[in-house]
């Protein structure tokens, strides 16, 4: 798609989506081409950062108003081809889409090569953003507020009148404030819809292979539109399609899948949820230490489109030369998707050419460079709050300490490991069954502030190798007084 | 009127000096050539990159000049990519003017080959536009590439062509001690012969990056040489929104601009330093510059009028090509080597009876252009 914004007169072209002609102050009408021409090539046989692989072609496309491209693809055309990008044929179909600029023109070019995900003014729609917790747009934890806007923008010049916004934070966070910090807020104030916090539903039981799910009303009675940031996940490889799915069951829930193995379980949550599209936010992404705020931004310019979440999950995976999440596995044996991309219909951006690396998330790190993670599988909660203990002790030197989160521990992730610290309940029984002696456990009912405290004490004396009666006394004491500050 | 005093070069090379080091002594080698004291410098242009991968990470190099000097005067530092040194020296002409300054010190350098060469490309690339031609793999090579295919297609000009610019720069390199290829014997095999890197262009198509420094002193004294015409141009950043691909306009304008000021026409130029950031650039300009109409670039290189013992030599320093390309110091190394060339100091590069000579700088692919003429004084 070659997109030009041209001055009423015709006389000035930009390359950017400006929305007043600056010479005359006058209107500017988009000129919007999906047909072009190549009409020069280039093989370029050299790597570069964000184009690792070689070699490539770069062509150069020119429209029927002589406007030109360039575009990147690993197939060799000849001068004087057509290029046009055709509409998926295939239900599993995954579009890419390189926005440039303009993501309402993008998004709904994408939308329109899956045949407009058969929407219709009757449809009740209920969009599913990611809000994990509070972060600003920029630093892209959360779903960016203009795609949301593109999003009820182009439903409702389908004539869709009945949209809500639904979603609830990490547990651990508050949703309102989330959301608010995120813009989602001020996206919904402006189109005059609604937002439902998740976290205070009705819920309506489902069951697959004998494990029940809690989930959302909304989620099962409206049409859902998934709009998951893409991201890295220290637990799980990426969050994406299938990850953003799990904030639609309630807290129990979220906790018992976890217990139960997240990787497994995934799977079987989408199992029981009716189709939905899912549109991958790219727009920045998020790279390295994700999916919270210890993340960074990735600026990929993308968007990732399909109804199927498991070929979407894999196809981005694929993209950012990242290993492929072992859920996506599952859940493909299960027949909720695909996850061989090799057999998936890949429409819009070449997946070759897009593959560029993002940083991978790291298992073990924790906000504080002297603490590191033992993360069996936590909970959102407890892995929440144990980023959030580590991330106030920054800037203080210490011993290392190994901070031991999750059920899914085994002897092997321990060896070698000292000053071990268990957290929530199901670390501390797990090491218990192991026969692994922690120098501290930390219940996670215990307040914040005595949470914080004791893990302070314990980083900052290497010769400590248990919690005292004392230590806990002190912890409470200190928490106290701080709480009273605080109210004063 | 401006003039010119001194000027001063470091080698072209990849070795790992300070900057300051560099631009010590390049700037020592000027105040000597042009016998002025650094007391009587009234303003300094300064023009980098301002790389973040080379370890030094100085961003804010005026001040960085201001310590090295000991000097309090109006300092700017004025980053345009490639073409930073021309836009450098065409803002001190327009300050020496407006401020009737009697001194005023250019200085353009570069570390820029100091990290692996995945960052330096990095760095390069950020001079290309990000969300139409960084994200679909426009590397410059490629950029360059797409218009001298364009060009090829639409004129009579071929791989051949390019190689003989290429081959007439490296003859040019071999005489000269500050280029990067001196000494260095490049023959038409081995630039046919060389990797494509982006099809049409091989490898001895495109300049090579390194490190370098150079200053000029311009000045209200009269002195042997005059800056008779100093423009600066701007084009779209993108070269696939231009109308025309296979002409730039930013040098058009600039040229026109200087000739006008000049008084001149491009007949009348003896000798030029051409920007030849990749070979297809140098025939293009040829015809930008008004040395040949258009289409016919190639001409110039196959008859060998623009060979140094041609009508009319161009790049006898060896040209980005051969000399080295340090981003922001080649537009002030342009003028180092013209000032040579109207001295008769050229060494075995020396071309005779010169009376002007003009120097072509181009930021990104044809995005801002400036173009100084010099000339004898009368």
């Amino acid at each position: 798609m070659i997109i030009r914004w041209v001055s009423e007169d015709g006389k000035r072209k930009w390359i950017y989506p400006i929305k007043r002609d600056i010479y005359t102050k006058g209107k500017i009408v988009k000129q919007v081409s999906k047909k072009a021409k190549v009409i020069g090539i280039t093989k370029v046989n050299i790597p570069s950062p964000m184009h690792p692989i070689i070699p490539y072609y770069v062509l150069l496309l020119e429209d029927e108003h002589s406007n030109r491209i360039p575009k990147k693809t690993m197939r060799e055309y000849k001068i004087g081809e057509d290029y046009e990008i055709s509409l998926a044929t295939t239900d599993g179909a995954v579009i890419i889409t390189k926005i440039k600029y303009d993501v309402y023109e993008y998004l709904k070019e994408s939308i329109e090569l899956l045949h407009n995900y058969g929407i219709s003014p009757e449809d009740k729609i209920l969009i599913k953003p990611s809000i994990i917790e509070p972060a600003y747009q920029y630093q892209s934890v959360t779903t960016n507020p203009e795609l949301l806007d593109a999003l009820i923008t182009y439903l409702k010049e389908k004539g869709i009148k009945d949209i809500v916004v639904a979603e609830q934070a990490m547990l651990g966070n508050d949703t309102m404030a989330s959301a608010k910090k995120a813009g989602i807020l001020d996206v919904c104030k402006k189109h005059e819809i609604s937002f439902i916090d998740l976290a205070k539903s009705e819920y309506i039981e489902k069951t697959y292979d004998n494990f029940n799910f809690r989930i959302a009303r909304e989620i099962l009675e409206r049409k859902v539109i998934n709009l998951p940031v893409m991201k890295t996940n220290s637990q799980i490889v990426i969050s994406g399609a299938m990850e953003n799915m799990l904030r639609i069951v309630d807290e129990e829930t979220q906790k018992k899948m976890f217990k139960n193995d997240i990787e497994k379980t995934l799977p079987k949550l989408i199992k029981v949820v009716p189709e939905f599209l899912s549109i991958g936010d790219a727009t920045i992404g998020l790279q390295a230490q994700g999916p919270t705020l210890l993340g960074e931004p990735a600026f990929l310019n993308m968007l990732f489109l399909s109804k199927d979440p498991v070929a979407l999950d894999a196809v981005f995976t694929e993209a950012s030369m990242l290993k492929k999440p072992h859920y996506l596995k599952i859940a493909d044996v299960l027949g909720v998707g695909n996850c061989d991309t090799e057999k998936i219909e890949v429409i819009g951006d070449e997946l070759e050419a897009i593959k560029c690396p993002l940083k991978a998330a790291e298992n073990n790190a924790s906000a504080h460079t002297n603490m590191k993670l033992i993360d069996g599988k936590a909970n959102p909660y407890i892995f929440n709050i144990a980023l959030k203990m580590t991330a106030k002790l920054v800037g203080l030197l210490g011993e290392e300490v190994n901070l031991v989160i999750g059920s899914f521990i085994t002897k092997e992730m321990l060896q070698k490991k000292s000053r071990l610290v268990a957290y929530g309940k199901d670390a501390i029984e797990q090491m218990e069954k192991l026969g692994v002696k922690a120098i501290a456990e930390i219940p996670e009912e215990m307040g914040d502030i005595e949470k914080v405290i004791l893990l302070k004490s314990i980083l900052q004396n290497p010769n400590k190798e248990n919690i005292t009666v004392a230590d806990n006394l002190k912890s409470k004491i200190i928490g106290l007084g701080m709480k009273v500050r605080k109210k004063f | 009127m401006v003039y010119i005093k001194g000027t001063g070069m470091s080698k072209f090379d990849v070795s790992q000096d300070w900057s300051y080091e560099r631009i010590y002594d390049c700037v020592n080698e000027a105040l000597d050539s042009g016998n002025v004291s650094l007391e009587d410098i009234d303003a300094v242009f300064i023009s980098s990159s301002e790389a973040e991968s080379n370890g030094e990470r100085q961003k804010h190099t005026a001040p960085m000049i201001s310590s090295m000097l000991k000097k309090k005067i109006p300092m700017l530092t004025v980053p345009a990519g490639c073409c930073g040194g021309g836009a450098a020296l065409w803002d001190a002409v327009s300050f020496q003017k407006v401020n009737n300054a009697r001194n005023v010190l250019v200085i353009g350098f570069e570390k820029l080959v100091a990290n692996i060469s995945e960052k330096a490309t990095d760095e390069m690339l950020r001079g290309g536009e990000r969300i139409y031609e960084q994200a679909e793999g426009l590397i410059f090579p490629a950029q360059n590439a797409l218009v001298a295919q364009q060009y090829m297609m639409k004129y009579d000009a071929t791989s051949d062509d390019l190689a003989l610019v290429a081959l007439k720069n490296h003859e040019n390199a071999f005489d000269n001690p500050k280029a990067r290829f001196y000494k260095k014997k490049i023959t038409l095999e081995m630039i046919k012969k060389s990797p494509v890197v982006a099809s049409p262009l091989r490898l001895f198509d495109c300049s090579i990056p390194c490190n370098g420094a150079a200053a000029a002193i311009i000045s209200k004294d009269k002195t042997d040489i005059e800056i008779a015409g100093s423009a600066l141009s701007t084009s779209k950043l993108s070269s696939f929104e231009r109308e025309n691909i296979t002409s730039w306009n930013s040098t058009i304008n600039a040229a026109k601009t200087a000739y006008e000021q000049a008084g001149i026409t491009a007949k009348n130029i003896d000798i030029a330093e051409v920007h030849d950031a990749f070979t297809p650039v140098e025939l293009i300009s040829y015809e930008d510059l008004g040395f040949c109409c258009k289409g016919e670039g190639a001409r110039l290189i196959r008859e060998g009028t623009v060979n140094i013992n041609g009508a009319f030599p161009t790049n006898t320093s060896g040209g980005l090509k051969a000399k080295g390309h340090p981003i922001s110091a080649t537009g002030v190394s342009q003028i180092y080597e013209l000032v040579l060339q109207l001295r008769n100091q050229a060494g075995k590069r020396q071309v005779d009876n010169i009376e002007y000579a003009l120097a072509h700088n181009i930021g990104g692919a044809g995005c801002v252009t400036t173009v100084h003429i010099l000339r004898k004084s009368q």
